[in-house]
């Protein structure tokens, strides 16, 4: 083939797939080509085709951990019809919205929210379960109601194992409070041998377990965050 | 990308097109480290790459009944997406993208991905690699420019300093080479 430096034919079907998956098509050219896939289902078959063939490649590139508020930022633009009501409790954005400061102050508006809903009899105890530099989960103890609810913060969800949430107190070994939701908050309720644990001399733990919990009754993964109840 | 988190990831897109926030902040969760590399590696600006982010999550949202999980895996179904709004950005802002010179007479660096960054059929990935090997280390980099950088034919004939319509036939016979090689 002789060098046609200058001669440039139009592209098949085939090699402007090609093109627009590999990524050097103009602006212009990219939108015709879009509107193209929308249209016809043969042109949409290759450049699938060429998807498959390329995208692997993006095997090399390095995963970079985007802004922790990112995800927020997109649940806040979601479109609100399509969100089902789960009412003021299990609404996550607030939640999130609330645990996302690293600050006393969320935590304080989290425990004046929990106290205002709920309006307990007998003090709540509060633990603020970190690990690893991060918030994890934040669980409080309603000595009234006899549950413990726990609220996800910083935690990162483990796609093979779930946390488990566990009572220490002092000197004793870790009793489990069972498993709390990753995404959104729960309220557990304390196993009765257990209650007399919860007390401002305890502390909760989270750990990884393989799903349905610990098979053993002790944690068998990593305690990913720790934190010692504190009464209000 | 490990099987079960293959079908983990598959299922959170079916909840998503179901309307449940829960599957995209899982799909978020399993993905957005390796989208946002994507976004990074063609924008190299943050600010920038957390916007189109954002945009490839609430277009997952909008589109995620469109994904059928026999034509396509499910993470190359989000790297696509994550890639064309990340090329399309790159061409709206009217500035060029990452212009350095290319040698072509450098063989390019051997840049295997780590072990646990691997994320689609590993085997599709190995195959890859030994037919974009068997290319000429121009060739290589050409489609490399274009796959990584986001240039335009334009762009890579002046980064590796060859006219026009040389640059499109480096890039569309590497093409037809590929495509013999993998056999698909």
């Amino acid at each position: 083939m002789s060098d046609d430096r200058n001669h440039i034919e139009p592209p098949d079907d085939d090699t402007l797939a090609a093109e627009y998956v590999l990524g050097v098509l103009s602006a212009v050219e990219r939108a015709e080509a879009a509107r193209r896939i929308a249209r016809e289902l043969g042109f949409a078959a290759l450049v699938e085709a060429w998807q498959a063939r390329l995208v692997p490649w993006m095997d090399e590139i390095v995963s970079v951990q985007p802004p922790l508020d990112l995800w927020n930022r997109i649940s806040a633009a979601l479109p609100a019809e399509r969100v089902r009501s789960q009412g003021l409790w299990n609404s996550l954005m607030l939640w999130r919205w609330l645990t996302a400061g690293a600050g006393a102050l969320a935590l304080a508006s989290l425990v004046a929210l929990f106290v205002a809903i709920n309006a307990p009899a007998a003090p709540l105890l509060v633990a603020s379960i970190e690990g690893g530099g991060n918030r994890q989960f934040v669980a409080t103890i309603n000595p009234g109601r006899n549950t413990v609810s726990v609220v996800p913060a910083g935690y990162a969800n483990d796609p093979a194992r779930v946390p488990e949430l566990w009572l220490i107190a002092p000197g004793d070994k870790p009793r489990s409070l069972g498993l709390p939701n990753a995404e959104r908050p729960v309220a557990l309720a304390i196993p009765a041998d257990l209650r007399r644990f919860a007390t401002g001399e305890s502390a909760l733990a989270i750990s990884l377990e393989p799903p349905g919990g610990s098979p053993t009754g002790a944690p068998t993964g990593p305690v990913i965050g720790q934190g010692k109840l504190t009464a209000l | 990308m490990q099987t079960d988190a293959r079908t983990l990831l598959a299922a959170a897109i079916e909840r998503t097109a179901a309307g449940e926030r829960n599957g995209l902040q899982t799909a978020y969760r399993l993905t957005s480290a390796k989208l946002f590399g994507v976004c990074l590696r063609i924008l190299h600006e943050r600010a920038e790459a957390e916007d189109v982010l954002q945009e490839v999550y609430l277009t997952v949202w909008q589109k995620a009944a469109d994904f059928d999980p026999a034509r396509a895996s499910p993470m190359t179904w989000l790297i696509t997406i994550a890639r064309n709004k990340a090329i399309d950005r790159l061409r709206s802002r009217g500035h060029a993208s990452r212009m350095e010179p290319i040698d072509s007479a450098v063989e390019i660096a051997d840049t295997a991905p780590l072990a646990e960054d691997s994320l689609a059929a590993g085997e599709t990935s190995v195959r890859l690699r030994d037919c974009l090997g068997g290319l000429a280390a121009r060739e290589q980099n050409a489609l490399r420019g274009a796959f990584f950088d986001g240039n335009t034919y334009e762009e890579l004939a002046a980064r590796m300093n060859v006219p026009l319509g040389t640059m499109k036939s480096w890039i569309r016979r590497a093409l037809q080479k590929l495509k013999l090689c993998l056999g698909q």
